[in-house]
């Protein structure tokens, strides 16, 4: 077939959706939460911890995707459980969708208005923003993923080069004792690196997406690894930058690490210029990614077409991201999410996969 | 609780905010669609027409609404119709018989001379045919033929009869014998055909062949064929190269096809020739190498241009804005070329060539994003040097696109991210600039434009003086002036000089388009504009597709296998496969 009609993505595509939906807002506000919740060098540890134990959460999610080919969660959930639970639960997830979009257009906008566009009135950074998203998804799954494509590769070399800069203020001093005040503090940050990886939830309807579904654990694995390298890196080189002390004091401690040191000779003294667009196009992704899944979740579950729910999708998405006052509440918001996170993981995928996994084999012994 | 939750509810602002947001978004999506539709216009309108006859599918949609007016007219108004639309009868033929020619030579040049007598360029030439003595006439459009030709070989040997030897044919006199005797014996041309049909034997002469009519012969002889103007073959000026062929196409389709069949021995080349326009009909030839192209591709291809309503395509940019996808991008969907060589290697590519005649331009298709920044000259020079340039490109593309709008948000918006000695010293210069710097820029940017434009029109002797008058002069009075800062006018001469270092003008010149666009996010919203705005081209060109091939392929989806010949060009000897994009039947290169 030379052109394609089915809106369906490679193993690839769908790895990188899965990259995108994660690597977000938390590359700025990531270090923080983690120390904050940790108040110790090896918080890395528990970010590699946090992603491992969200791998296992997705081969879940995964494996109960996998036994209703071409259906996403908006559609199996009502087969499992029957509709009106079903109804609930999906509602919660695409509330869930929205507040994240709604999240990370206001990390956005808050970022912009404190390092680019001082007195600039907020909407005027969020509405376009969200136009140009939703442009983007007029072009279906196809060209949303393609763009993210496009953009990803790039995003990860400036990431990879701006920290790698950074290695002249590096101390390893930062980062050590490893495990000086034990594994305790360890758990305690894993609090917080569970949260960084909220909106992994997109595994429940990406599956559907695929052309060949047999491969999506791989592909999700793969999908994930990407975030949870980029953020184990972030964490040692803003430690190791920076030291815990400094964190503590900092909004946004990566910013502020690559805001401490000049390059010279470039055309821009301080990396945090390239990295802050880079940064603002990766967010691109990550609110294009929710903004897909709360509209496509809509459109499934009331049967209606894909293009008016982005119309109606557009205030809503807004109105979530004007609900935070201040950047306290933006912070306990973010929190707030990454808790839902989890407890949407233990309301949908889990029980899901229990009851199917029961009731198949009480139809199997029927049988 | 109730408390907390209301004060944390979006005020009135916020809501008016998000009610004109959404509005102005299905505004602008409806007047798109509007828009879109109102442009995209040749398949619907054929669906109308066809409405009235189903059958006939869509071969080609407006003769056959034509046939059915004239069938309807034709019992009363035969005259009007004649005198009103002389092209009208011409169609006639295919709702019945077409009139023949009788034989009877009065009666077939009172026809004759009725449909093509008022023409003043049409020659009638009478004359005697010295072996039977019979009368005999050669009819031409004046210029078109080769009248060295038709006086040496047809006149001479008709009115001489010096050597006549009638052998065989001499036997039974009868006009078929002659005819035979005529064509075996006596003329000595190559192409040489018998017309019947009094339709075809119009056309033909108005196209220029030389008709020749004889008493008692039953069918008229196609003597000579046409000689169009033609231009001598010249290196192609939009596209020069130091290093390749020399060769452009020209105006004649049949040169055109030769030069691509001059590259070499080879039976895969197959060149389909249609007719468009419909009022004055021209030949156009689909060119694909026939075990590489996809089956499906070239079927759309062909779809696309039988769905063509025009009343005559008078050159290839009408038949490329005819065929694209997106009538509303400001990215062309269909590359054009002057160049042979180019449309081989592209047929080598699994992609497929048109060519119209009357045009040097031929159309190549499907296009992607990075073809427009590849020259030939890539793959003659060695890799490396390839390579390079390539990169180059690729980064002067983006400059031609974004230093404007860059310019802008740094001077106007973040000053301080710009080293602090390098923004003192454009501040400096920038103090006695009386404008904002949109308004700088767009004022260096349209001379800029003006001078482009100028130039291209002026005389050549003339040309260089302009670009230095206007360039230099102006640049460096505006300068002294006081208008702009010497740091724009460096930025602007940059701009400049990079779009005319992309090897494909068109492309130049969207680059050029879409740079005001972002000049005016810039002016809005600094850095943060200016990142919008390439998200929003890199949205539109991911939602782009040319013939269901997605625009900036391979960069995304990836292609791994094709990235040999993105941003940098492999040496050949890795280039093993085709375009996997384009899904040909043979995907090797070389085994």
């Amino acid at each position: 077939m030379f052109t394609r009609s089915d809106d369906k993505i490679t193993s690839t595509q769908a790895s990188i959706f899965l990259t995108d939906s994660v690597l977000g807002a938390g590359i700025l506000t990531m270090p923080r939460a983690v120390v904050v919740a940790g108040e110790t060098p090896d918080v890395w540890l528990s970010v590699l911890l946090g992603g491992l134990i969200v791998m296992v959460l997705i081969v879940v999610m995964v494996k109960l995707s996998q036994q209703f080919p071409e259906k996403t969660v908006f559609q199996y959930a009502g087969i499992v459980i029957g509709k009106v639970p079903a109804f609930i639960l999906c509602w919660l997830l695409i509330i869930f969708f929205i507040t994240i979009a709604g999240f990370e257009v206001r990390v956005l906008a808050e970022v912009t208005l404190f390092f680019l566009l001082e007195g600039t009135p907020m909407w005027a950074t969020m509405i376009p923003f969200i136009w140009v998203s939703g442009y983007l998804l007029f072009g279906g799954l196809n060209a949303t993923v393609r763009l993210f494509q496009l953009i990803l590769p790039v995003s990860l070399f400036v990431l990879i080069v701006s920290y790698l800069l950074s290695i002249r203020i590096f101390e390893v001093d930062n980062l050590l004792p490893v495990l000086g005040d034990g594994l305790l503090p360890v758990f305690k940050g894993l609090k917080a690196t569970v949260l960084i990886f909220a909106g992994f939830e997109v595994v429940m309807f990406l599956v559907a997406h695929m052309q060949h579904p047999e491969k999506a654990i791989k592909a999700m694995i793969a999908g994930i690894s990407v975030p949870l390298a980029i953020y184990f890196f972030t964490i040692i080189f803003v430690i190791g930058g920076m030291s815990i002390d400094a964190i503590l004091r900092s909004t946004w401690p990566t910013i502020d690490l690559l805001r401490s040191f000049e390059v010279a000779g470039l055309f821009f003294e301080r990396l945090e210029f390239p990295f802050l667009v880079i940064w603002m196009m990766q967010l691109f992704c990550n609110f294009t990614c929710y903004f897909f899944g709360a509209s496509l979740g809509i459109s499934q579950l009331l049967r209606i077409k894909f293009r008016p729910v982005i119309f109606a999708m557009m205030p809503i998405i807004y109105l979530a991201s004007v609900i935070p006052q201040d950047i306290n509440d933006l912070f306990a918001l973010g929190d707030i999410i990454g808790w839902s996170g989890i407890i949407l993981f233990c309301l949908i995928p889990l029980p899901l996969s229990i009851i199917w996994l029961i009731r198949r084999k009480g139809l199997r012994q029927d049988a | 609780m109730w408390s907390k939750v209301i004060e944390y509810f979006p005020d009135w602002k916020a809501w008016m905010q998000a009610i004109v947001m959404t509005l102005i978004a299905l505004g602008s999506y409806r007047i798109h669609g509007r828009l879109y539709k109102w442009g995209y216009n040749q398949p619907k309108q054929d669906g109308q027409q066809q409405g009235n006859s189903h059958q006939q599918g869509d071969g080609q949609p407006q003769n056959i609404a034509q046939q059915k007016v004239d069938g309807q007219q034709q019992g009363e108004n035969q005259q009007q119709n004649d005198g009103q639309q002389p092209s009208d009868p011409w169609q006639q033929p295919q709702s019945q018989p077409s009139p023949q020619l009788t034989g009877n030579y009065d009666a077939d040049m009172a026809l004759i001379k009725e449909q093509l007598g008022n023409n003043s360029d049409v020659h009638f030439r009478d004359f005697r045919i010295s072996i039977r003595n019979s009368r005999a006439v050669l009819i031409f459009v004046e210029g078109m033929q080769n009248e060295a030709l038709i006086n040496r070989q047809v006149m001479q040997n008709l009115m001489d009869n010096s050597f006549v030897k009638f052998e065989g044919y001499a036997m039974h006199n009868q006009s078929q014998a002659f005819a035979a005797y005529l064509k075996d014996k006596l003329l000595p041309i190559s192409k040489i055909s018998e017309v019947t049909d009094l339709y075809e034997l119009e056309q033909s002469i108005l196209f220029g062949f030389t008709a020749l009519l004889i008493d008692g012969l039953p069918h008229a002889l196609l003597v000579g064929e046409p000689a169009p103007k033609v231009r001598a073959i010249n290196e192609p000026t939009s596209e020069a190269l130091l290093r390749g062929p020399r060769i452009g196409f020209t105006e004649v389709l049949g040169e055109n096809t030769a030069l691509l069949r001059q590259h070499g021995r080879g039976a895969d080349l197959e060149l389909k020739m249609i007719e468009v326009g419909s009022r004055i009909k021209r030949n156009l030839v689909i060119a694909y190498m026939k075990e590489i192209v996809n089956k499906e591709l070239l079927q759309e291809v062909e779809d696309r241009i039988a769905n063509m309503n025009m009343d005559f395509i008078s050159e290839s940019g009408y038949v490329e804005q005819l065929i694209e996808d997106n009538w509303l991008s400001p990215f062309q969907q269909v590359q054009n070329t002057e160049r042979p060589d180019r449309v081989i290697s592209a047929l080598l590519e699994g992609r497929i060539g048109i060519l119209l005649d009357g045009t040097p331009f031929a159309l190549i298709v499907p296009v992607t994003f990075s073809m427009l920044l590849q020259s030939p000259e890539d793959y003659y020079e060695r890799w490396l040097p390839g390579s390079l340039l390539r990169t180059l490109r690729f980064f002067v593309a983006f400059l031609a696109l974004m230093i404007p709008a860059l310019y802008i948000s740094f001077i106007s918006f973040h000053p301080g991210l710009i080293p602090t000695e390098l923004a003192i010293t454009i501040i400096e210069t920038r103090q006695g600039v009386p404008f904002p710097s949109l308004i700088e820029v767009l004022i260096l940017e349209v001379s800029i434009e003006i001078l482009r434009e100028a130039g291209i029109r002026l005389p050549k002797p003339i040309g260089p003086a302009m670009g230095i008058v206007g360039g230099l002069i102006i640049g460096d009075a505006a300068v002294q002036a006081g208008i702009v800062s010497p740091i724009l006018v460096i930025a602007v001469a940059v701009t400049a000089i990079s779009s005319f270092a992309i090897p494909i003008y068109s492309a130049g010149i969207t680059l050029r388009i879409l740079r005001f666009s972002g000049m005016l996010f810039a002016a809005t919203l600094g850095m943060f504009g200016t990142i919008l705005f390439f998200l929003f081209i890199c949205s539109h060109l991911t939602k782009l597709k040319s013939f269901g091939v997605p625009y900036i392929t391979p960069a995304s989806p990836y292609r791994f296998n094709d990235w040999k010949d993105l941003v940098l060009r492999a040496p050949v000897t890795l280039m093993k496969r085709r375009p996997s994009m384009l899904k040909p039947q043979d995907k090797k290169r070389r085994s």
